[in-house]
């Protein structure tokens, strides 16, 4: 490979348009090679003319709509830099969120059914002319026996209450005087209760109950 | 850092709530009376539940429901009875698997739990598992299947009555009205074994889904026949039954 020797400074402040032409007969050749070889590129070099410079600045200085530009941002692409750790991290979070949330916003019915209908109002009825109080505990309520008490009707022994139940099937009983569990004659059914007692059964439909 | 720190309370957050649901039994309990001891072993049964993917739900409702009852139930049997539904629950998890359903849903433990302890065999849940559109639908299905049984529809009859609704293609709903409509034949004077021979000869339910019941957007859940403020009724306010017979009195 043919090694040039590099030029003098005279030569090299000739280029720069600062100094007179360098004494060396070589040296003014490849200066005069040069020279040639920059009036070729600037007679081919084609500089826009002002009129784009006028285009270009007219699109940036144009005013965008906010649904452009959220819709180039949006699809815009973006380095994000994120720590393997983090992202696994995240990701269990996710999974959390979705496993925990989901089946909670996701109504499920008793008896193990998944329905999405709403609540229908249930009477409940018991005749006890003795009790001086008469509650109803179940699975609906997390058997607390005293929050939805009986009411005596007027007229009779009966005592009467009507609630909400969603459609599906509730375990429950009738607590008389806070000690006393009593089945529902009117039931669908009585069930072992898993504690050598019974429950009372009903199913309610999407339309009610009929019941004994 | 400082969003790695962001991340993690995110989590915990998010776990917390989970943590508690399996710790609010022990909590409930405590909150009604119950002994810590026994709060804490129905916790720790309910966790392992939870732990075993079988409806934890309902082994900390049977909990509730056996200290509601103390009067009547000591502790130590409820505690038995805990485990008792826990392995009625596996059964129906082994019998839900056996049907062809490889990751039951809870649902579907649930209530082919429930059935295997009210007599179904593990034949006829596959019955209503192999009927049913779906594993959510055979977990109804199967629900109204044993409460028919439990009404006194031998199981044979109680399963067909359920598959021959999902087979018509009637809404999934709909079948819960079954119940109500065994509770009114009964009522009418109808022998169990004749709606049973009924139901195995293919001429289905006598009357069908909604019989007794009234046609539906009657208001919220309210059969014809009943004024406004008094709620759905029993079967002595329906039509086709005069007020008063059928009531047993009790107490």
């Amino acid at each position: 490979m043919k090694r040039h020797r590099p030029l003098s400074p005279d030569a090299h402040a000739h280029l720069d348009g600062i100094g007179r032409a360098p004494e060396s007969a070589d040296e003014r050749r490849i200066l005069d090679q040069l020279n040639r070889a920059l009036s070729h590129y600037r007679q081919n070099l084609q500089v826009p003319g002002p009129e784009v410079d006028d285009r270009v600045m007219a699109v940036v200085a144009a005013p965008q709509s906010t649904h452009r530009s959220l819709w180039r941002w949006f699809f815009a692409p973006v380095d994000v830099r994120v720590r393997p750790a983090t992202a696994f991290v995240a990701g269990v979070a996710l999974v959390l969120v979705l496993a925990l949330v989901v089946p909670r916003v996701l109504p499920r019915g008793p008896g193990g059914t998944d329905l999405s209908s709403q609540s229908v109002l249930v009477q409940f009825e018991l005749r006890a002319p003795a009790a001086q109080s008469v509650s109803l505990a179940g699975s609906f309520n997390g058997w607390s026996p005293a929050s939805i008490p009986l009411t005596r009707t007027p007229e009779s022994d009966r005592w009467r209450v009507t609630i909400p139940l969603r459609p599906g099937e509730h375990e429950y009983l009738f607590v008389i005087d806070r000690e006393e569990w009593v089945a529902d004659p009117h039931a669908h059914a009585q069930v072992d209760d898993g504690f050598g007692q019974s429950n009372s059964v009903i199913m309610v439909g999407p339309r009610g109950v009929a019941r004994l | 850092m400082r969003r790695m720190a962001v991340v993690l309370g995110i989590l915990l957050s998010v776990t917390a709530p989970m943590h508690g649901q399996e710790l609010d039994v022990r909590a409930e309990l405590m909150r009604r009376g119950a002994p810590p001891d026994f709060a804490d072993r129905v916790a720790q049964l309910v966790t392992a539940a939870h732990r075993e993917g079988l409806p934890h739900q309902d082994i900390a409702n049977k909990a509730l429901e056996g200290w509601a009852k103390r009067r009547h139930v000591p502790s130590e049997r409820v505690l038995v009875a805990l485990e008792g539904l826990m392995g009625a629950f596996r059964a129906g998890r082994d019998a839900a698997r056996m049907a062809g359903i490889s990751a039951p849903p809870m649902t579907v433990i649930s209530s082919a739990g429930l059935a295997l302890a009210r007599g179904m065999t593990r034949e006829q849940i596959a019955d209503v598992i192999h009927a049913a559109p779906t594993p959510e639908q055979a977990a109804g299905g199967l629900a109204v299947a044993s409460s028919l049984g439990a009404q006194g529809l031998e199981h044979a009859a109680a399963v067909r009555a359920v598959n021959d609704a999902f087979r018509d293609g009637s809404p999934p709903e709909h079948m819960l009205e079954l119940p109500s409509v065994i509770a009114n034949l009964i009522a009418r004077g109808v022998p169990m074994s004749d709606v049973a021979r009924s139901i195995l000869e293919g001429r289905g339910v006598p009357g069908g889904p909604g019989v007794g019941i009234g046609p539906p957007g009657n208001g919220v859940g309210r059969p014809p026949g009943v004024p406004p403020g008094r709620g759905p009724p029993n079967l002595n306010d329906l039509p086709g039954k005069a007020k008063g017979q059928g009531k047993n009195s009790s107490a």
